[in-house]
């Protein structure tokens, strides 16, 4: 349960940072608030050579409206949540312990992209769009389809950092809904689902049901796999009431 | 080396305690900078420039703190492995000044984990500090 030797280094700025990342290429891991990399490390499932910690890069701080840098805190968006759309308020408390809160980012979570954590699913439900940044490409925005390509895998280049994410502002009369199954409040989900209705456009997200979120139309496309916590059918199972429930929620005939 | 680690192996302060080593039983819980956060779940070297605030700087002048006292008055404790973190954990918590009762307590003490099932006595002591703020 320890990790192996790395190099840190606590870059001062953006441009530091990127040049790190160019620097040590596949060597080198970006360590946002560790809430999930340090686990990997200690159980020496990731064993970077190096690390570059963000938590003073300042350029990554900030929350502009709807524009989220990738190093705001969980706590911190729960804290104020204004501005930002209704459902994300709602699926918050559910990212971990508060104590993880205090240290876990919106872009760690993305970037490490668990198919059972809250930040994919809303990312995907809601059509974020993610800034990426590198020292020797231009910037790039993808969306959440783009950004995610399987479980922990990222559309990320090696000397890439997740910048920020940005949600569409939430129209007025928008209706939404969050709901997901855990052991304890807190620990990861066995199965969850969102779902948001604007303009009579309906959008239904399960997730923490199989290898990446999953739009879907209908709980019969729901591909759900199985592992220790829980067989495919019961994910299957559960993530189909949590349908009917949030679009309940949502004031919807499910 | 974990800020858990270092805290144990380096400094001697051994009140801070491992268990899962993995960021589920919240026993290594600490404060930085007045926040609980899991300290198997921190590198050291991330807590540089930080206040650390372990279970031995709740007392204050070798005098147990109101929580620790309340802890020994309701026997908030058996075999006392999780008790650091409940005590880190409930102080952050007393510390934010936010209503606790009996509905939300037992949700915000889910990242904590106690195998002796002793949560009822912990819910009354740390209910019981609360309502003497």
């Amino acid at each position: 349960m320890k990790a192996a030797p790395f190099a840190y280094h606590r870059p001062r700025s953006l441009a530091e940072a990127l040049d790190l990342m160019a620097e040590h290429g596949e060597e080198g891991k970006a360590l946002a608030g560790g809430q999930s990399l340090v686990p990997l490390m200690v159980l020496r499932l990731a064993q970077p050579a190096v690390l570059v910690d963000l938590a003073d890069v300042p350029e990554l701080q900030h929350r502009d409206g709807t524009r989220i840098g990738a190093m705001v805190t969980n706590a911190a968006l729960e804290r104020d949540g204004s501005g930002l759309p209704p459902v994300v308020a709602a699926a918050l408390p559910h990212i971990g312990h508060f104590q993880i809160r205090n240290r876990g980012t919106i872009g760690g979570s993305l970037a490490h992209l668990d198919p059972a954590a809250e930040w994919p699913a809303l990312a995907l439900l809601l059509e974020a769009r993610l800034t990426l940044r590198s020292r020797d490409r231009s910037e790039r925005t993808l969306g959440a389809e783009e950004f995610m390509l399987g479980p922990l895998t990222t559309a990320l280049a090696a000397d890439e950092l997740l910048t920020a994410v940005t949600f569409p502002e939430w129209p007025s009369g928008g209706r939404w809904g969050f709901a997901e199954v855990a052991r304890r409040p807190g620990d990861f989900a066995l199965a969850g689902a969102a779902c948001t209705v604007v303009g009579g456009r309906r959008r239904v997200v399960v997730f923490a049901t199989g290898a990446l979120p999953q739009r879907v139309e209908d709980p019969s496309e729901i591909e759900a796999t199985g592992d220790l916590h829980a067989p495919a059918a019961y994910r299957a199972a559960v993530a189909t009431r949590l349908v009917e429930r949030v679009l309940i929620q949502a004031g919807e005939q499910p | 080396m974990t800020l858990a680690d270092f805290l144990r192996d380096r400094l001697r302060l051994t009140g801070t305690h491992l268990g899962c080593e993995h960021g589920v039983c919240g026993a290594c819980t600490v404060l930085l900078d007045g926040e609980a956060v899991r300290s198997c779940l921190i590198f050291a070297v991330q807590a540089a420039g930080h206040q650390v605030r372990t279970v031995e700087g709740l007392a204050k002048g070798g005098e147990p703190s109101p929580l620790q006292r309340a802890f020994l008055k309701h026997r908030a404790l058996q075999c006392g492995f999780c008790t650091p973190g409940f005590l880190t954990t409930a102080q952050a918590l007393l510390d934010r000044g936010l209503p606790l009762d009996r509905a939300n307590l037992p949700e915000l003490l889910a990242g904590n984990i106690c195998r002796c099932t002793g949560y009822q006595p912990i819910v009354e002591a740390i209910l019981e500090v609360a309502s003497t703020r």
